[in-house]
C-alpha cells in the first residue's frame, strides 16, 4: 500500500510526511510520548505552551474528567525557553521529531520575543502562537478573543518570525472565522482549530467552583462537534490550511475533521488515554485512503463542502 | 495497546474495597509503582485510572480499588478478561535491609503498602506497622498484614477497632523517631504530613502522593507539586518521594 497515497501536507514553507501531529500541552517535550510512540512518527509535535521564564503554573485541582471530555487548569506550567533550547529540543531532535514550539507568552512584548528567538533556532519547524489558554490571568485569551488586540499581537509576532507561523484559536468567540480570516491576511501560514472551551465545575460539598482559577478548558471527544463545526466554518472563509483539533479518537473522527475542511489534525486529549492512538490512526489514514482511492490529503480536505 | 487480562471477578474485601487480580505477563513492578486501568474501550469513562500494586507474584497484579466514583464503581462490577492496562509506571519505595522499620498507612493508602511490607519482610527487616482506616468495616485483609510484622497496630477514627484515632498522630505519639532507620507511608495528605515531620530527623521517610492524575504518563502535567528541589510530576518523578523533600503546605 506504501507509495500509493502521499500522506504529506504543507504548512507555508514547512512539508510534513502525515497530517496527524501532537497537539500542545499533551505531548509535553515529547520524553515521556517517545516511550510509547516514536516522535518521527507524528506529522509534527506541538510542545508545552512556552514562556521566556520557567512557570510554576496553577496550584490546585489542575484536571477533572467530565462526561467524554476532560477540564484542564494547568496554567501554562513550562520550563522556560532557555531549558527548553538547551535540554528539551535537543532530545526531541534526536529521535527524529518535526518539532513546532507553542508559545504562550502573557505580553505582546514576550510573544515577539519568543517568536523572533525560537523562529531563527535550530531544529524549530515553526512555531505556534497561542492565543488561546484559558487558564493564566493576563495574556492568554484576550489575545484570542478581542480581535484589535488580536491583531496587533498577531501584526507584531509575524514581522518578528521568520519561520512558517501557525496561530491557534480559541474557540470561545462568537464568530471564529473572523480570526481566522484576520490571521490569514496578516500571513500567518495556517490556524489551528480549536483550543480548550471555557468550562467549569462547581463542587456542591465545598460549594465553590472546584478550580482556583474558576474557569477549566474543556477538551476531548465531548468538545467535537464544536469543533468540527468551528473548521467548517473557517474553510468557508479562508484559504490557508486548518489544523483541526477536537476530541479526535479515531480515523473515523479524524476523517470527519478533514472533510470538514482541516489539512492536518491534532490529537490532543487522546495521547493522555491511549499513547498510541497517534500512531494506529497514521496506519489506518494510509489504509483508508489506499481503498478510498484518494492519492492525497488535499483530496479529502474539504469534501463535506460539495459543489 | 499491552495485553492484560482480568483473572477473576473483583472480589469485595471490605466497605466500598476490592480486591482485583490481573495477569500482566513479565510486567513486574517493585513496591510503590501503580499501573494504569482504561476503563472500557468507549470515551466515557474517559481518563485512566492509577492503582498502586497490592501484591505481585507469578506475572500476577494485586490491586485494591476503593469505589470513589463512577469510575471505579464499573471497575468492580468487570468480569473475567481482556482488560486495557498499560504499566507498571512511578517511581517507587526504597528496599531496606535487615533493619527496624514503620509503616504507616491511611485507607485505601495501606493497599501499597502491604507489597512493600512482602518486600522489606523478605529481606529481613523487623516490622512495626500502622493500619489506619475509618472504620472496623473499611479495613481489609488486615490478617495477612498482621502476618508479616513484628509489631500491627490498627486505628480507625471511630474507634470500632484497635485505637480511635489517625495513624498519623497514633505513629508521631507512640513511637520514638530514633527507632526506625526507614519509615514509609501512603494515605491521606495530613497522616503523611504528620509522620513526615514527626520521623525526618533521623529517620529516611518516604511517602507515596497520590493526585488527580490526567494521564499518569508524564503527558499533562496535571499531577505537578512542588518540592523542595522544584516542580515534579506525581506520576513520573513520584508517586514515592523523600518525605522531607515535600513542601506539604504548598499541597493544596
Amino acid at each position: 500500500m506504501a507509495g500509493l497515497v502521499d500522506l504529506s501536507v504543507k504548512i507555508g514553507s514547512l512539508v510534513i510526511k502525515n497530517p496527524v501531529t501532537a497537539a500542545s500541552g499533551t505531548a509535553g517535550y515529547g520524553e515521556d510520548l517517545a516511550g510509547f510512540t516514536g516522535l518521527s512518527r507524528f506529522g509534527a509535535i506541538f510542545t508545552k505552551g512556552l514562556s521566556l521564564e520557567p512557570r510554576r503554573g496553577n496550584r490546585g485541582n489542575r484536571i477533572l474528567e467530565t462526561p467524554s471530555g476532560m477540564l484542564n487548569s494547568i496554567g501554562l506550567e513550562n520550563v522556560g525557553l532557555k531549558k527548553f533550547i538547551d535540554e528539551k529540543l535537543p532530545f526531541l531532535l534526536k529521535d527524529g521529531a518535526v518539532v513546532i514550539p507553542n508559545i504562550a507568552g502573557h505580553s505582546e512584548e514576550e510573544n515577539v520575543e519568543l517568536s523572533r528567538i525560537l523562529s531563527c533556532t535550530e531544529g524549530v519547524s515553526a512555531i505556534e502562537l497561542n492565543v488561546s489558554c484559558p487558564n493564566v490571568k493576563e495574556g492568554g485569551i484576550a489575545f484570542g478573543t478581542d480581535l484589535k488586540i488580536f491583531t496587533s499581537l498577531l501584526e507584531k509576532t509575524r514581522k518578528a518570525a521568520s519561520c512558517p507561523l501557525i496561530v491557534k484559536l480559541s474557540p470561545n468567540v462568537t464568530d471564529i472565522s473572523l480570526f481566522a480570516v484576520r490571521a490569514g491576511e496578516i500571513g500567518a501560514d495556517a490556524v489551528s482549530a480549536v483550543n480548550t472551551f471555557l468550562g467549569m465545575k462547581i463542587d456542591i460539598k465545598s460549594r465553590k467552583p472546584h478550580f482556583i482559577n474558576k474557569v477549566a478548558g474543556l477538551s476531548g471527544p465531548a468538545i467535537r462537534p464544536l469543533a468540527v463545526r468551528a473548521v467548517f466554518k473557517i474553510y468557508e472563509k479562508v484559504n490557508i490550511p486548518i489544523i483541526g483539533i477536537g476530541g479526535i479518537a479515531s480515523l473515523e473522527d479524524m476523517i470527519e475533521f478533514l472533510m470538514a475542511g482541516s489539512s492536518a489534525v491534532s490529537i490532543g486529549t487522546m495521547n493522555l488515554v491511549d499513547p498510541w492512538c497517534a500512531e494506529k490512526l497514521i496506519d489506518g489514514l494510509e489504509k483508508y485512503m489506499a481503498e478510498e482511492k484518494f492519492g492525497k490529503i488535499s483530496d479529502i480536505t474539504g469534501l463535506a463542502h460539495g459543489m | 495497546m499491552e495485553s492484560a487480562e482480568l483473572l477473576e471477578k473483583p472480589e469485595k474485601v471490605s466497605t466500598d474495597h476490592f480486591l482485583l487480580k490481573i495477569l500482566l505477563k513479565g510486567r513486574e513492578p517493585v513496591p510503590g509503582q501503580f499501573i494504569n486501568i482504561r476503563i472500557g474501550r468507549e470515551t466515557d469513562p474517559l481518563l485512566r485510572r492509577p492503582f498502586s500494586v497490592f501484591d505481585w507474584s507469578d506475572n500476577r497484579a494485586s490491586i485494591i480499588i476503593r469505589i470513589a466514583g463512577r469510575g471505579t464503581s464499573l471497575l468492580s462490577e468487570l468480569s473475567p478478561g481482556p482488560i486495557d492496562v498499560i504499566g507498571p509506571f512511578g517511581k517507587g519505595f526504597t528496599l531496606a535491609e535487615n533493619k527496624d522499620v514503620l509503616l504507616v498507612g491511611g485507607g485505601v493508602g495501606n493497599a501499597p503498602l502491604f507489597f512493600l511490607a512482602r518486600m522489606l519482610k523478605e529481606r529481613k527487616c523487623r516490622i512495626t506497622y500502622v493500619y489506619g482506616h475509618r472504620s472496623k468495616g473499611h479495613m481489609f485483609l488486615t490478617d495477612v498484614y498482621r502476618d508479616l510484622c513484628h509489631e500491627f497496630i490498627p486505628v480507625t477514627d471511630d474507634g470500632s477497632e484497635g485505637t480511635r484515632g489517625y495513624a498519623g498522630d497514633i505513629a508521631g505519639g507512640i513511637k520514638r523517631p530514633g527507632d526506625y532507620s526507614h519509615v514509609y507511608a501512603c494515605g491521606p495528605h495530613e497522616m503523611m504530613k504528620k509522620t513526615a515531620l514527626a520521623f525526618s530527623m533521623k529517620s529516611r521517610v518516604e511517602v507515596s502522593i497520590e493526585r488527580y492524575f490526567g494521564c499518569g504518563t508524564g503527558l499533562c502535567s496535571g499531577c505537578t507539586i512542588e518540592c523542595a528541589d522544584g516542580l515534579k510530576r506525581v506520576c513520573k518523578d513520584g508517586p514515592v518521594f523523600p518525605g522531607d523533600n515535600i513542601l506539604w503546605d504548598r499541597m493544596v
